[in-house]
């Protein structure tokens, strides 16, 4: 038995030989890794930022390629799977790197996520760009080096749906209700920033509650809600989540004013879901067709024309990570890792998103609007600059 | 070959193997440290839940607890105390080794599939608790302060544990030991009958291999960097275990090496179409059982054995 | 401490859910029970209900409610041949080897739902769906009143089956001695294949009830899964009425649970019941004579 063993492994060193040999890129090529989540909970997530990062690579591949230093290289985007698993990012991220030959990275999505890709790219020294991290979260693991992340701040996300309030003059009793889950946005936008802003703006917060991210039962925390009577309901969960505590406020019969649901009330799986429930509900966003971008009109009519489903502002924040990425390895006109994370430090420039450039902390901050669902379409209502639609208010009655 | 020669080649070529293994480390490519590393984790992994189901009878769904005790304790040791690498590892194998202390009371009551379920639902508890309790990162989890060493030491280290658990295996299966433990396995009562205590007997099995199991969550945990509940307590741990050791062929010193070898090339064949690897798994966990009980080194057992009795 | 107009809706709440809880479990109890089998697939059974219910409603219009009885047929066809190719030939090698194999179709069928329909989440939307119902003191979601309603009436169906009916004397007498039955001239297989058919339509069942009143995904399964196992257990396997009061109580408990810590520890709260369970019944519940 012991026999077989060592012939096993002398089978396990071979293929592993066989394997780091394994040159999957052919000379003229440029290889860009992206770990994403398919599969899992946030699979809607990642089939954005599958189009977005896709169509950003064939896009430039149609016009010829990427001119480095002079010559005209084709560019190979590698997606694996990552299973919405932070161990599988990191390995997922370790091969990409190591047996696709990936240049550099792409991120993933939401927090955990991407910090596990990012973590093991900054070991490596292989420059990551991503969206879908917001700013707190992604700053709070550690200096980067080679990670940089546009999106948006919590403290902007957080601070919008109050500025929206005042501004608008809309009346409520001031009283707030907060119901957030304790992932890493969750803990700092639904527990720091909204009880910070509710008490600086003059509000009651007359509830606070957390839940962990997967619950699937609201039953007593939305009582509690409703027995506070408070006019004004700040959620922060994920999609799932946002559509049983929507569901879960119509059967208990609480019905709030202004009810904003981040992060859940993005997709379109959140309308489509709830139906007419979804109507009047407010949700943080960073991108819309209509807005006055290079290229925003033309990117959301052409998703929905390819894919035959409704855009999503995802597709917008990995597209121009996609852009940065590849305009940065032109900019440097060379494949030197450092000299490609050099470049990306000096991006500046407008791109589908908006305008790009990085601080000292790698990150650049994309505004924050609020949007709200009406009738199954997503509507910008604030500010009043960027909305293209009038508020609902109240929150209609189902 | 008489057995006495057999056996003793066979001590001979194993630590050969581990030192092949270590000494040509540095010609691999990183991609083949990833999936060496891949492989070594899982084959303890499966090697110790082997020693607990396939030795000791104990079918338990609880690996992923002993696991991401392992991760979070080597975090919090690293980040909190300044006890070097080479003792907090087995510190946070101690660790979950406790936990199994902890629980073995009250899961040890339980017989058969009751000590399936109650470690099923234990995982999970431990699960719900980690994600709730804000003490130990909650949902964020918490972040490894210092670097990691880098993918080669990783590797090494993955393979002194596995050198140091096959040494534990052998001890386990070829000593006085591995008859008491048969005999628990096989019928816990008449075992008691005649003199053997099956309490103590399982607890040893069920300590040593959440030791193990604690080792290589700490170490997974020391690769990442960070750890959270999702990842480290989830399922998903457990489930690869399992498929490894049956698709390996249980209660076979060789199924845990065969299991893992198998299922992470598939995983690495089939990586762009991650739902087809799952379903395909689950298919080939259906057919093994159904259909080679032994797993694959069940088979190239009794085909040797086809061979050698032809050849007689 | 929250107001008693809180706690008393969710006790209430808790008590109706547990009505659900039980009949979702009832099929677990009775496989169990009859086969030996623990079923680790029931989970993605009951989500396969809740996809059943919602493509009812999407392309016939029928209500998922009132064509329960359809959502349960559809899952019992389907588990037949499940049953037959992949349990009846291993009856003979113990409680192991069927376990793994349903856990291995648990993974088969949670990738089967992700690539057919995607890991969107959804939910069963008509018109009771997200409506409060006051009753007196309390207000409740409509949907776990009709839940509870239809679990209880199902749940007595099911213990009238089992108990007047001789396809019903004949899974009892499977069920305590399958080889003195099989003496009697009792099919056992006919039998056994049967249960498992009847025991998926009752998870089907429950999970258009529970698809309806929350959402779920491909791999929502998981959590159903534990928590059926314990009100099984709880209630005594293969104990009908002991199934509907562990589930009503596990309900409560859970809610209790929810005041007291927030909803956030509701499985916690359950699954420590679980295990409190198992660890102070040293040899499970119901000892059947000559079975372990």
């Amino acid at each position: 038995m012991s026999r077989n063993r060592t012939r096993i492994a002398a089978c396990l060193l071979t293929a592993g030989l066989a394997f780091a040999s394994l040159s999957a890129h052919a000379a003229d090529e440029i290889v860009i890794g992206a770990s994403l989540p398919l599969s899992g909970p946030l699979a809607g997530f990642g089939n954005y930022q599958k189009w977005g990062y896709e169509t950003a690579v064939n896009d430039l591949n149609k016009a010829g390629g990427l001119s480095v230093g002079g010559k005209k290289m084709r560019v190979k985007l590698v997606i694996r799977d990552d299973k919405t698993d932070p161990s599988v990012v990191a390995s997922n991220t370790e091969t990409l790197i190591s047996r696709e030959g990936a240049l550099a990275m792409l991120g993933s999505c939401t927090p955990a996520l991407v910090n596990a890709g990012a973590l093991v790219a900054e070991r490596r020294k292989v420059p990551l760009v991503a969206g879908c991290d917001p700013l707190g979260a992604f700053k709070s693991v550690r200096k980067w080096q080679y990670a940089w992340v546009m999106f948006f701040d919590e403290g902007d996300l957080a601070t919008a749906p109050f500025k929206m309030l005042a501004e608008l003059g809309l009346q409520t009793n001031k009283k707030v209700a907060i119901l957030h889950d304790n992932g890493p946005d969750g803990q700092v936008v639904g527990g720091m920033i909204w009880p910070d802003t509710a008490k600086a703006g003059g509000y009651t917060v007359a509830q606070k509650t957390s839940f962990p991210v997967d619950t699937q039962q609201f039953t007593t925390m939305i009582a509690e809600a409703k027995a506070t009577g408070a006019d004004i309901a700040l959620v922060d969960a994920i999609p799932p989540q946002a559509i049983a505590i929507r569901k879960q406020m119509a059967s208990a019969g609480y019905k709030p004013k202004v009810l904003v649901m981040e992060k859940g009330a993005e997709p379109e799986q959140f309308a489509m879901a709830l139906g007419k429930l979804a109507d009047g509900v407010l949700v943080g966003g960073y991108w819309d067709p209509s807005f006055p971008y290079p290229g925003a009109a033309e990117l959301g009519k052409r998703y929905e024309t390819e894919t035959k489903q409704t855009q999503s502002q995802h597709i917008a924040d990995s597209h121009a990570a996609a852009q940065v990425l590849l305009d940065a390895i032109a900019a440097a006109g060379s494949l030197d890792r450092e000299k490609i994370n050099a470049a990306i430090a000096r991006t500046n420039k407008s791109y589908v998103i908006g305008p790009v450039k990085f601080d000292a902390a790698n990150t650049s901050r994309i505004p924050i609007t609020v949007m709200q669902w009406q009738a199954g379409k997503s509507v910008v209502v604030w500010p009043k600059d960027r909305a293209n639609g009038k508020l609902i208010f109240p929150l209609p009655a189902n | 070959m008489s057995i006495a020669a057999k056996n003793h080649s066979g001590w001979l070529l194993l630590p050969l193997a581990f030192g092949l293994l270590a000494a040509l480390s540095p010609a691999l490519s990183h991609y083949a440290l990833e999936i060496g590393f891949r492989i070594l984790l899982l084959v303890t992994l499966a090697e110790a839940w082997n020693l607990l189901a396939g030795y000791g009878g104990l079918v338990s769904l609880g690996t992923a607890s002993f696991f991401g005790v392992g991760a979070y304790a080597l975090t919090g040791l690293l980040n909190l105390t300044a006890v070097p690498l080479a003792l907090a590892l087995p510190l946070a194998g101690a660790c979950a080794a406790l936990l199994a202390l902890l629980v073995s009371g009250a899961v040890f009551r339980l017989r058969g599939l009751y000590f399936t379920v109650g470690t099923l639902a234990l995982a999970e508890a431990v699960r719900l608790f980690m994600i709730n309790s804000d003490s130990f990162g909650g949902a964020i989890g918490l972040f490894l302060a210092q670097d990691p060493p880098g993918l080669r030491g990783l590797y090494l280290i993955a393979l002194a544990l596995l050198a140091f658990t096959t040494v534990l295996m052998t001890l386990a299966t070829r000593s006085r030991f591995s008859i008491l433990l048969r005999a628990v396995r096989d019928d816990e009562d008449a075992a008691a009958q005649i003199g053997v205590r099956p309490f103590r007997i399982k607890l040893i099995v069920f300590i040593v291999a959440s030791f193990l199991t604690g080792v290589a969550g700490a170490l997974q945990g020391l690769k990442l960097g960070a750890v959270e509940p999702y990842g480290m307590f989830g399922i998903q741990w457990t489930v690869n275990v399992l498929s490894i050791v049956i698709i390996g062929g249980q209660g076979l010193r060789a199924g845990p090496l065969a299991g893992a070898i198998f299922v992470v090339v598939l995983g690495e064949l089939l990586a762009d179409y991650p739902a087809v690897h799952l379903a395909l798994t689950g298919v080939i966990l259906i057919i093994v059982i159904r259909f080679a009980p032994q797993g694959l080194a069940g088979l190239a057992l009794r085909r040797r054995d086809a061979r050698g009795e032809r050849s007689a | 401490m929250p107001n008693l107009e809180v706690v008393a809706n969710s006790l209430v709440s808790g008590v109706l859910l547990g009505g659900v809880f039980a009949l979702t479990a009832l099929g677990l109890s009775i496989t169990l029970g009859v086969m030996r089998l623990v079923n680790l697939a029931h989970g993605e059974l009951l989500v396969g209900g809740s996809y059943l219910g919602y493509f009812l409603l999407r392309h016939t219009g029928i209500d998922p409610i009132a064509g329960l009885a359809l959502v349960g047929a559809a899952m019992a066809l389907l588990a037949l041949p499940l049953q037959w190719t992949l349990i009846a030939p291993l009856a003979a090698k113990g409680m192991e080897a069927p376990m793994i194999t349903m856990f291995g179709v648990s993974v088969i069928l949670q990738n089967l739902f992700l690539l057919a329909f995607s890991a969107d989440t959804r939910a069963i939307d008509t018109p009771y769906a997200a409506r409060a119902i006051t009753l007196g003191p309390v207000t409740v979601a409509e949907i776990y009143l009709i839940g509870f309603a239809v679990s209880v009436v199902i749940v007595l169906l099911v213990h009238l089956l089992i108990s007047r009916t001789p396809f019903g004397r004949e899974l009892r007498a499977s069920s305590s001695d399958a080889a003195a039955a099989a003496a009697m001239g009792v099919d056992v297989r006919r039998v056994h294949a049967l249960t498992f058919a009847l025991g998926a339509a009752c998870a089907a069942m429950g999970g258009v009830l529970l698809g309806t009143a929350f959402s779920f995904t491909p791999s929502s399964g998981g959590t159903y899964l534990l928590i059926s196992f314990a009100v099984v257990v709880l209630g005594g396997i293969g104990n009908i009425f002991g199934t509907l009061v562990a589930g009503i109580v596990l309900g409560l408990l859970q809610s209790l649970g929810a005041v007291i810590f927030g909803d956030g520890y509701r499985d916690l709260v359950g699954l420590v019941l679980f295990l409190l369970a198992l660890a102070l019944r040293p040899s499970g519940i119901v000892r059947r004579a000559g079975h372990s």
